[in-house]
Protein backbone atom coordinates (compact mmCIF):
# COMPACT_ATOMS: atom_id res chain seq x y z
CA UNK A 1 0.00 0.00 0.00
CA UNK A 2 0.88 3.21 -1.21
CA UNK A 3 -1.17 5.61 2.01
CA UNK A 4 -1.11 9.23 1.98
CA UNK A 5 1.26 10.16 -1.12
CA UNK A 6 -1.02 7.56 -3.44
CA UNK A 7 -2.85 10.87 -5.52
CA UNK A 8 0.79 12.01 -5.89
CA UNK A 9 1.93 8.81 -6.77
CA UNK A 10 -0.89 8.21 -9.28
CA UNK A 11 -0.39 11.96 -10.87
CA UNK A 12 2.80 11.55 -11.40
CA UNK A 13 2.65 7.94 -12.85
CA UNK A 14 0.09 9.24 -15.18
CA UNK A 15 2.38 11.69 -16.65
CA UNK A 16 5.08 9.05 -17.46
CA UNK A 17 7.29 9.30 -13.97
CA UNK A 18 8.89 6.13 -13.84
CA UNK A 19 9.87 6.10 -10.38
CA UNK A 20 6.02 6.70 -9.64
CA UNK A 21 5.11 4.07 -11.42
CA UNK A 22 7.45 1.35 -10.28
CA UNK A 23 6.10 2.24 -6.88
CA UNK A 24 2.99 1.21 -8.37
CA UNK A 25 3.80 -1.59 -9.87
CA UNK A 26 5.67 -2.96 -6.54
CA UNK A 27 3.05 -2.44 -4.76
CA UNK A 28 0.59 -4.28 -7.20
CA UNK A 29 2.72 -7.04 -9.51
CA UNK A 30 3.19 -9.21 -6.43
CA UNK A 31 -0.33 -9.62 -5.96
CA UNK A 32 -1.47 -9.89 -9.45
CA UNK A 33 1.00 -12.83 -9.76
CA UNK A 34 -0.35 -14.04 -6.87
CA UNK A 35 -3.81 -13.77 -8.06
CA UNK A 36 -2.83 -15.10 -11.31
CA UNK A 37 -0.83 -18.44 -9.33
CA UNK A 38 -4.18 -19.22 -8.44
CA UNK A 39 -6.28 -19.43 -11.42
CA UNK A 40 -3.56 -19.94 -14.60
CA UNK A 41 -0.32 -20.51 -12.99
CA UNK A 42 1.38 -21.35 -16.28
CA UNK A 43 0.98 -17.84 -17.90
CA UNK A 44 0.58 -16.05 -14.31
CA UNK A 45 3.86 -13.81 -15.67
CA UNK A 46 2.00 -13.08 -19.23
CA UNK A 47 -1.32 -12.47 -17.86
CA UNK A 48 0.25 -9.78 -15.26
CA UNK A 49 2.16 -8.36 -18.33
CA UNK A 50 -0.85 -7.34 -20.17
CA UNK A 51 -2.56 -6.19 -16.95
CA UNK A 52 0.03 -3.57 -16.80
CA UNK A 53 -0.53 -2.71 -20.37
CA UNK A 54 -4.53 -1.99 -19.54
CA UNK A 55 -3.32 -0.23 -16.43
CA UNK A 56 -1.06 1.80 -18.71
CA UNK A 57 -3.63 2.85 -21.29
CA UNK A 58 -5.67 3.91 -18.84
CA UNK A 59 -3.93 5.42 -16.05
CA UNK A 60 -4.27 9.11 -17.03
CA UNK A 61 -7.95 8.55 -17.01
CA UNK A 62 -8.39 7.06 -13.62
CA UNK A 63 -10.06 9.10 -10.31
CA UNK A 64 -9.99 7.24 -6.99
CA UNK A 65 -8.03 6.95 -3.71
CA UNK A 66 -6.06 3.90 -3.46
CA UNK A 67 -8.43 0.92 -2.28
CA UNK A 68 -10.03 2.15 -5.71
CA UNK A 69 -7.27 1.98 -8.25
CA UNK A 70 -6.75 -1.41 -6.72
CA UNK A 71 -9.91 -2.78 -7.37
CA UNK A 72 -9.74 -1.30 -11.20
CA UNK A 73 -6.65 -3.15 -11.68
CA UNK A 74 -7.70 -6.40 -10.38
CA UNK A 75 -10.85 -5.59 -12.55
CA UNK A 76 -8.82 -5.38 -15.35
CA UNK A 77 -6.50 -8.55 -14.10
CA UNK A 78 -9.91 -10.24 -13.86
CA UNK A 79 -10.56 -9.86 -17.86
CA UNK A 80 -7.63 -10.84 -18.87
CA UNK A 81 -8.00 -13.78 -16.80
CA UNK A 82 -11.92 -14.51 -18.44
CA UNK A 83 -10.04 -13.57 -22.14
CA UNK A 84 -7.32 -15.94 -21.41
CA UNK A 85 -9.45 -19.09 -20.77
CA UNK A 86 -11.85 -18.59 -23.56
CA UNK A 87 -8.57 -18.30 -25.90
CA UNK A 88 -7.36 -21.32 -24.03
CA UNK A 89 -11.19 -23.01 -24.70
CA UNK A 90 -11.39 -22.40 -28.32
CA UNK A 91 -7.72 -23.86 -28.18
CA UNK A 92 -9.37 -26.74 -26.77
CA UNK A 93 -5.75 -27.68 -25.23
CA UNK A 94 -5.64 -30.56 -22.29
CA UNK A 95 -3.76 -28.48 -20.13
CA UNK A 96 -7.00 -26.20 -19.26
CA UNK A 97 -6.61 -25.39 -15.31
CA UNK A 98 -10.14 -23.71 -14.95
CA UNK A 99 -8.92 -23.81 -11.71
CA UNK A 100 -5.86 -25.04 -9.35
CA UNK A 101 -2.40 -25.39 -9.99
CA UNK A 102 -1.37 -28.31 -12.26
CA UNK A 103 2.33 -28.08 -12.34
CA UNK A 104 2.44 -27.50 -8.18
CA UNK A 105 1.18 -30.47 -6.08
CA UNK A 106 -0.42 -29.28 -3.19
CA UNK A 107 2.11 -30.88 -0.03
CA UNK A 108 1.82 -34.11 0.87
CA UNK A 109 1.20 -32.76 4.68
CA UNK A 110 -0.79 -29.88 4.44
CA UNK A 111 -1.32 -29.52 8.15
CA UNK A 112 2.82 -29.78 9.08
CA UNK A 113 3.16 -27.58 5.87
CA UNK A 114 0.82 -24.74 7.27
CA UNK A 115 2.52 -24.89 11.01
CA UNK A 116 5.84 -24.32 9.61
CA UNK A 117 7.38 -21.92 7.34
CA UNK A 118 4.54 -22.49 4.58
CA UNK A 119 5.72 -20.39 2.06
CA UNK A 120 3.28 -17.96 -0.68
CA UNK A 121 3.48 -20.62 -3.34
CA UNK A 122 2.28 -23.43 -1.13
CA UNK A 123 -0.50 -21.45 0.03
CA UNK A 124 -1.61 -20.85 -3.29
CA UNK A 125 -1.64 -24.26 -4.20
CA UNK A 126 -3.97 -25.10 -1.31
CA UNK A 127 -6.21 -22.26 -2.38
CA UNK A 128 -5.72 -23.47 -5.76
CA UNK A 129 -7.91 -26.69 -5.15
CA UNK A 130 -10.78 -24.78 -4.05
CA UNK A 131 -13.77 -24.50 -6.31
CA UNK A 132 -12.75 -21.43 -8.68
CA UNK A 133 -15.05 -18.91 -7.04
CA UNK A 134 -14.37 -19.76 -3.49
CA UNK A 135 -10.75 -19.45 -4.22
CA UNK A 136 -11.16 -16.30 -6.58
CA UNK A 137 -12.76 -14.21 -3.58
CA UNK A 138 -10.04 -15.09 -0.82
CA UNK A 139 -7.53 -14.46 -3.56
CA UNK A 140 -9.15 -10.95 -3.66
CA UNK A 141 -9.29 -10.49 -0.08
CA UNK A 142 -6.61 -11.74 1.09
CA UNK A 143 -3.80 -11.13 -1.41
CA UNK A 144 -5.58 -8.02 -3.23
CA UNK A 145 -6.64 -6.65 0.19
CA UNK A 146 -10.29 -5.47 -1.02
CA UNK A 147 -13.06 -5.32 1.23
CA UNK A 148 -16.32 -7.26 0.32
CA UNK A 149 -18.31 -4.58 -1.74
CA UNK A 150 -15.12 -4.23 -4.09
CA UNK A 151 -14.71 -8.29 -4.19
CA UNK A 152 -19.00 -8.68 -5.18
CA UNK A 153 -18.30 -5.65 -8.03
CA UNK A 154 -15.16 -7.16 -9.66
CA UNK A 155 -16.73 -10.86 -9.43
CA UNK A 156 -19.99 -9.41 -10.45
CA UNK A 157 -21.73 -11.02 -7.50
CA UNK A 158 -23.53 -9.66 -4.63
CA UNK A 159 -21.54 -8.68 -1.11
CA UNK A 160 -23.76 -11.91 0.48
CA UNK A 161 -22.71 -14.13 -2.17
CA UNK A 162 -18.56 -13.50 -1.20
CA UNK A 163 -19.08 -13.70 2.45
CA UNK A 164 -20.47 -17.25 2.03
CA UNK A 165 -17.96 -17.79 -0.45
CA UNK A 166 -15.06 -17.15 1.62
CA UNK A 167 -16.61 -18.90 4.57
CA UNK A 168 -17.46 -21.96 2.80
CA UNK A 169 -13.15 -21.20 1.19
CA UNK A 170 -12.36 -21.10 4.72
CA UNK A 171 -13.74 -24.03 5.98
CA UNK A 172 -12.73 -26.43 3.36
CA UNK A 173 -9.33 -25.28 4.18
CA UNK A 174 -9.68 -26.12 7.84
CA UNK A 175 -11.21 -29.49 7.02
CA UNK A 176 -8.36 -30.40 4.77
CA UNK A 177 -5.23 -28.28 7.23
CA UNK A 178 -7.12 -29.61 10.33
CA UNK A 179 -8.30 -32.57 9.96
CA UNK A 180 -5.67 -34.45 11.57
CA UNK A 181 -5.96 -32.37 14.68
CA UNK A 182 -9.97 -32.48 14.94
CA UNK A 183 -9.59 -36.45 14.78
CA UNK A 184 -7.07 -36.37 17.53
CA UNK A 185 -9.28 -33.98 19.76
CA UNK A 186 -11.21 -37.37 20.74
CA UNK B 1 -20.72 -33.97 7.86
CA UNK B 2 -19.39 -33.45 11.63
CA UNK B 3 -16.33 -34.97 12.68
CA UNK B 4 -16.29 -33.57 16.18
CA UNK B 5 -16.83 -36.51 18.52
CA UNK B 6 -15.38 -34.84 21.46
CA UNK B 7 -18.60 -32.29 21.36
CA UNK B 8 -21.35 -33.68 18.91
CA UNK B 9 -23.31 -30.18 19.33
CA UNK B 10 -20.51 -28.31 19.20
CA UNK B 11 -19.32 -27.79 15.41
CA UNK B 12 -15.40 -26.48 15.96
CA UNK B 13 -15.33 -25.79 12.49
CA UNK B 14 -18.21 -23.28 12.98
CA UNK B 15 -17.47 -19.72 12.10
CA UNK B 16 -19.49 -16.42 12.72
CA UNK B 17 -18.99 -14.30 9.74
CA UNK B 18 -16.93 -11.45 12.11
CA UNK B 19 -14.32 -14.11 12.73
CA UNK B 20 -13.72 -15.32 9.20
CA UNK B 21 -13.32 -11.16 8.76
CA UNK B 22 -10.89 -11.34 11.15
CA UNK B 23 -9.11 -14.07 9.79
CA UNK B 24 -9.31 -13.00 6.20
CA UNK B 25 -8.03 -9.16 7.31
CA UNK B 26 -4.90 -11.35 8.91
CA UNK B 27 -6.69 -9.66 12.07
CA UNK B 28 -6.41 -12.97 13.70
CA UNK B 29 -3.28 -14.72 13.90
CA UNK B 30 -2.90 -18.24 14.32
CA UNK B 31 -2.62 -17.83 17.88
CA UNK B 32 -5.70 -16.06 18.24
CA UNK B 33 -7.75 -17.86 15.79
CA UNK B 34 -10.14 -20.68 16.55
CA UNK B 35 -8.52 -23.99 16.82
CA UNK B 36 -9.58 -25.33 14.40
CA UNK B 37 -8.65 -22.29 12.02
CA UNK B 38 -5.03 -21.51 13.21
CA UNK B 39 -3.27 -23.73 9.75
CA UNK B 40 -5.65 -21.81 8.05
CA UNK B 41 -4.65 -18.21 9.38
CA UNK B 42 -1.00 -19.60 8.65
CA UNK B 43 -1.85 -20.25 5.16
CA UNK B 44 -3.75 -16.98 4.87
CA UNK B 45 -0.70 -15.00 6.32
CA UNK B 46 1.42 -16.55 3.55
CA UNK B 47 -0.85 -15.88 1.12
CA UNK B 48 -0.25 -11.93 2.42
CA UNK B 49 3.23 -12.07 2.82
CA UNK B 50 5.50 -9.66 1.68
CA UNK B 51 6.67 -9.29 -1.85
CA UNK B 52 9.52 -12.05 -2.76
CA UNK B 53 12.45 -10.81 -5.09
CA UNK B 54 11.25 -12.87 -7.81
CA UNK B 55 7.86 -11.67 -7.94
CA UNK B 56 9.75 -8.05 -8.30
CA UNK B 57 12.28 -9.00 -10.89
CA UNK B 58 10.45 -7.88 -13.80
CA UNK B 59 10.19 -4.54 -12.81
CA UNK B 60 12.68 -3.46 -15.75
CA UNK B 61 10.92 -4.44 -18.15
CA UNK B 62 7.54 -3.41 -17.12
CA UNK B 63 9.31 0.34 -17.07
CA UNK B 64 10.49 -0.18 -20.36
CA UNK B 65 6.52 -0.62 -21.62
CA UNK B 66 5.77 2.27 -19.82
CA UNK B 67 7.93 3.96 -22.15
CA UNK B 68 7.02 2.57 -24.67
CA UNK B 69 3.40 3.32 -24.08
CA UNK B 70 3.95 6.80 -22.91
CA UNK B 71 3.66 9.05 -25.55
CA UNK B 72 7.28 10.28 -26.88
CA UNK B 73 7.71 14.26 -25.81
CA UNK B 74 7.53 15.59 -22.30
CA UNK B 75 5.24 18.20 -24.36
CA UNK B 76 2.94 15.88 -24.22
CA UNK B 77 2.53 14.55 -20.97
CA UNK B 78 2.50 18.10 -20.11
CA UNK B 79 -0.51 18.67 -21.92
CA UNK B 80 -1.91 15.56 -20.25
CA UNK B 81 -1.05 17.18 -16.93
CA UNK B 82 -2.59 20.28 -17.80
CA UNK B 83 -6.35 18.83 -19.06
CA UNK B 84 -6.75 17.04 -15.84
CA UNK B 85 -7.81 17.93 -13.04
CA UNK B 86 -5.01 19.34 -10.92
CA UNK B 87 -3.94 17.24 -8.79
CA UNK B 88 -1.19 19.28 -6.80
CA UNK B 89 1.90 18.01 -5.06
CA UNK B 90 1.18 18.23 -1.42
CA UNK B 91 2.98 21.11 -0.20
CA UNK B 92 2.86 23.45 2.95
CA UNK B 93 -0.26 24.69 2.07
CA UNK B 94 -1.35 21.15 2.07
CA UNK B 95 -0.27 20.43 5.36
CA UNK B 96 -1.65 24.10 6.61
CA UNK B 97 -4.64 22.73 5.00
CA UNK B 98 -5.00 19.57 6.55
CA UNK B 99 -4.15 21.40 9.87
CA UNK B 100 -6.81 23.73 9.61
CA UNK B 101 -9.94 21.54 9.02
CA UNK B 102 -8.08 19.06 11.84
CA UNK B 103 -9.09 22.34 14.25
CA UNK B 104 -11.99 22.71 12.63
CA UNK B 105 -11.63 25.05 9.87
CA UNK B 106 -10.80 27.74 11.78
CA UNK B 107 -8.58 29.21 8.70
CA UNK B 108 -11.48 28.55 6.93
CA UNK B 109 -13.86 30.67 8.77
CA UNK B 110 -11.28 33.35 9.39
CA UNK B 111 -11.11 34.04 5.73
CA UNK B 112 -14.23 33.31 4.35
CA UNK B 113 -13.89 30.83 2.10
CA UNK B 114 -10.96 29.02 0.69
CA UNK B 115 -9.65 29.44 -2.32
CA UNK B 116 -9.84 27.13 -5.62
CA UNK B 117 -6.03 25.60 -5.60
CA UNK B 118 -6.21 24.64 -2.00
CA UNK B 119 -9.66 22.89 -2.39
CA UNK B 120 -8.01 21.07 -4.93
CA UNK B 121 -5.31 19.94 -2.22
CA UNK B 122 -8.24 19.56 0.07
CA UNK B 123 -9.08 16.85 -2.89
CA UNK B 124 -5.84 15.69 -2.67
CA UNK B 125 -5.36 14.74 1.30
CA UNK B 126 -8.37 13.56 2.24
CA UNK B 127 -9.22 11.55 -1.16
CA UNK B 128 -7.07 8.85 0.83
CA UNK B 129 -9.40 8.88 3.72
CA UNK B 130 -12.25 8.60 1.37
CA UNK B 131 -14.07 7.04 -1.43
CA UNK B 132 -13.20 7.11 -5.32
CA UNK B 133 -14.79 10.70 -5.62
CA UNK B 134 -13.02 12.14 -7.99
CA UNK B 135 -11.08 15.61 -7.72
CA UNK B 136 -13.10 16.43 -11.05
CA UNK B 137 -14.56 19.92 -11.43
CA UNK B 138 -16.75 20.95 -8.76
CA UNK B 139 -20.13 21.11 -9.10
CA UNK B 140 -19.89 24.98 -8.45
CA UNK B 141 -16.74 26.21 -9.84
CA UNK B 142 -17.25 29.32 -8.85
CA UNK B 143 -18.52 28.97 -5.68
CA UNK B 144 -16.22 30.07 -2.99
CA UNK B 145 -18.55 31.23 0.04
CA UNK B 146 -18.83 27.21 1.24
CA UNK B 147 -15.72 26.02 1.44
CA UNK B 148 -16.81 23.38 3.68
CA UNK B 149 -19.34 22.01 1.41
CA UNK B 150 -16.94 21.73 -1.48
CA UNK B 151 -14.90 19.85 0.81
CA UNK B 152 -17.71 17.41 1.09
CA UNK B 153 -17.11 15.14 -1.60
CA UNK B 154 -13.29 15.23 -0.72
CA UNK B 155 -14.32 14.55 3.03
CA UNK B 156 -15.54 11.28 1.00
CA UNK B 157 -14.93 9.16 3.86
CA UNK B 158 -17.77 10.02 5.87
CA UNK B 159 -19.84 11.06 3.09
CA UNK B 160 -19.40 7.48 1.30
CA UNK B 161 -19.20 5.06 4.26
CA UNK B 162 -21.72 6.31 5.46
CA UNK B 163 -24.32 7.75 3.03
CA UNK B 164 -23.99 11.14 4.07
CA UNK B 165 -25.20 10.76 7.31
CA UNK B 166 -21.62 11.12 9.06
CA UNK B 167 -21.13 14.42 10.29
CA UNK B 168 -17.43 15.42 10.01
CA UNK B 169 -17.74 19.34 10.24
CA UNK B 170 -16.75 19.69 6.99
CA UNK B 171 -19.23 18.54 4.86
CA UNK B 172 -21.58 21.26 7.06
CA UNK B 173 -22.14 24.28 4.94
CA UNK B 174 -20.57 27.60 6.23
CA UNK B 175 -20.36 26.25 9.66
CA UNK B 176 -17.02 26.15 9.72
CA UNK B 177 -16.95 26.29 13.10
CA UNK B 178 -19.97 23.37 14.06
CA UNK B 179 -17.07 20.67 13.93
CA UNK B 180 -19.01 18.17 15.84
CA UNK B 181 -17.47 16.48 18.79
CA UNK B 182 -13.63 18.10 18.60
CA UNK B 183 -11.24 18.66 16.78
CA UNK B 184 -9.53 15.15 18.80
CA UNK B 185 -12.64 13.48 17.68
CA UNK B 186 -12.23 14.42 13.85
CA UNK B 187 -9.08 13.63 13.87
CA UNK B 188 -9.39 9.94 14.89
CA UNK B 189 -12.64 9.72 12.80
CA UNK B 190 -9.98 10.55 9.82
CA UNK B 191 -7.36 8.35 11.10
CA UNK B 192 -10.34 5.68 11.54
CA UNK B 193 -11.07 6.13 7.83
CA UNK B 194 -7.55 5.72 7.15
CA UNK B 195 -6.95 2.79 9.73
CA UNK B 196 -9.96 0.78 8.00
CA UNK B 197 -8.86 2.28 4.29
CA UNK B 198 -5.47 0.61 5.65
CA UNK B 199 -6.27 -2.13 7.22
CA UNK B 200 -7.27 -4.60 3.94
CA UNK B 201 -4.02 -3.22 2.14
CA UNK B 202 -1.04 -4.05 3.41
CA UNK B 203 -0.08 -7.79 3.41
CA UNK B 204 2.63 -8.54 5.43
CA UNK B 205 3.22 -5.47 6.99
CA UNK B 206 3.22 -4.85 10.56
CA UNK B 207 0.77 -1.61 11.33
CA UNK B 208 3.45 0.25 13.32
CA UNK B 209 2.83 3.65 13.07
CA UNK B 210 2.16 7.00 15.18
CA UNK B 211 -0.97 6.91 14.13
CA UNK B 212 -1.88 3.58 15.01
CA UNK B 213 -0.76 4.54 18.47
CA UNK B 214 -2.88 7.74 18.84
CA UNK B 215 -5.43 5.25 17.63
CA UNK B 216 -5.01 2.35 20.03
CA UNK B 217 -4.03 5.15 23.13
CA UNK B 218 -8.07 7.06 22.22
CA UNK B 219 -9.39 3.42 21.99
CA UNK B 220 -7.75 2.18 24.90
CA UNK B 221 -5.71 -0.25 23.55
CA UNK B 222 -4.68 -1.88 20.03
CA UNK B 223 -7.12 -4.77 20.33
CA UNK B 224 -9.54 -2.13 20.65
CA UNK B 225 -9.21 -0.02 17.58
CA UNK B 226 -11.64 -2.13 15.57
CA UNK B 227 -14.79 -1.23 18.18
CA UNK B 228 -13.73 2.15 18.58
CA UNK B 229 -13.98 2.90 15.17
CA UNK B 230 -16.91 0.97 14.79
CA UNK B 231 -18.30 3.27 17.25
CA UNK B 232 -16.78 6.12 15.86
CA UNK B 233 -17.55 5.26 12.06
CA UNK B 234 -21.11 3.36 12.48
CA UNK B 235 -21.35 3.21 8.80
CA UNK B 236 -18.08 2.76 7.82
CA UNK B 237 -17.02 0.15 10.09
CA UNK B 238 -19.14 -2.84 9.52
CA UNK B 239 -17.04 -5.84 10.36
CA UNK B 240 -18.29 -7.89 7.20
CA UNK B 241 -16.01 -6.10 4.64
CA UNK B 242 -16.20 -3.03 6.13
CA UNK B 243 -12.23 -2.41 6.43
CA UNK B 244 -13.14 -0.97 2.25
CA UNK B 245 -14.72 2.05 1.32
CA UNK B 246 -17.88 1.12 0.99
CA UNK B 247 -20.74 1.25 -1.09
CA UNK B 248 -18.82 1.15 -4.20
CA UNK B 249 -20.90 -1.21 -6.00
CA UNK B 250 -23.65 0.40 -8.59
CA UNK B 251 -20.85 2.92 -9.48
CA UNK B 252 -20.88 5.50 -6.46
CA UNK B 253 -17.26 4.76 -5.93
CA UNK B 254 -15.88 6.51 -8.97
CA UNK B 255 -17.42 9.90 -8.29
CA UNK B 256 -20.47 11.42 -6.35
CA UNK B 257 -22.61 12.79 -8.88
CA UNK B 258 -22.40 16.46 -7.32
CA UNK B 259 -21.89 18.12 -3.55
CA UNK B 260 -24.49 16.01 -0.77
CA UNK B 261 -27.83 17.66 0.07
CA UNK B 262 -26.26 18.73 3.19
CA UNK B 263 -24.59 22.03 0.87
CA UNK B 264 -28.22 22.79 0.19
CA UNK B 265 -28.18 26.30 2.35
CA UNK B 266 -25.18 26.17 0.83
CA UNK B 267 -26.35 26.47 -2.96
CA UNK B 268 -29.02 28.94 -1.83
CA UNK B 269 -26.96 31.97 -0.52
CA UNK B 270 -25.04 31.42 -3.58
CA UNK B 271 -28.01 31.88 -5.57
CA UNK B 272 -29.49 34.64 -3.56
CA UNK B 273 -27.64 37.29 -5.48
CA UNK B 274 -30.43 35.89 -8.58
CA UNK B 275 -33.46 35.18 -6.76
CA UNK B 276 -36.13 37.25 -7.98
CA UNK B 277 -36.94 37.89 -4.29
CA UNK B 278 -40.08 36.85 -4.60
Amino acid sequence: MIGPEFPDVLDAAASGEEEAFGRLWRDLQPRLLRYFMVAAPAVAEDLASETWLGVVRGLDRFRGNEPAFRAWVFTIARHELLDWRRRAARRATEDLPMNGLTDQPAPDDPAAAALEDISTRSALAQVATLPADQAEAIVLRVVAGLGVDRVAAIMGKRPGTVRVLTHRGLRRLAERLGADHIRGMV
Amino acid sequence: MRRSPAKPDADPLALDDETVERLLTGELSPAQAPPAYAEVAALLAAMAAPPSPEELSGQAAALAELRKTTRPGRAAAGTRRATRPPRRRLGLAAVVLAGALATGGVAAAATGHIPAPVREVARGILAPLGDGTPPAPPAEPGSPPDPVATGGPASAGPATSSQGSQPTGTTRPGPAATVPGSAAGLDNKGLCQAYLAGKDAEPGKKRESSALQALARAAGGEDKIAGYCAELLPDGAKPDGGNDDKPEPGGQGQGQGGPPPSSGPGNQDERAPDAPGR
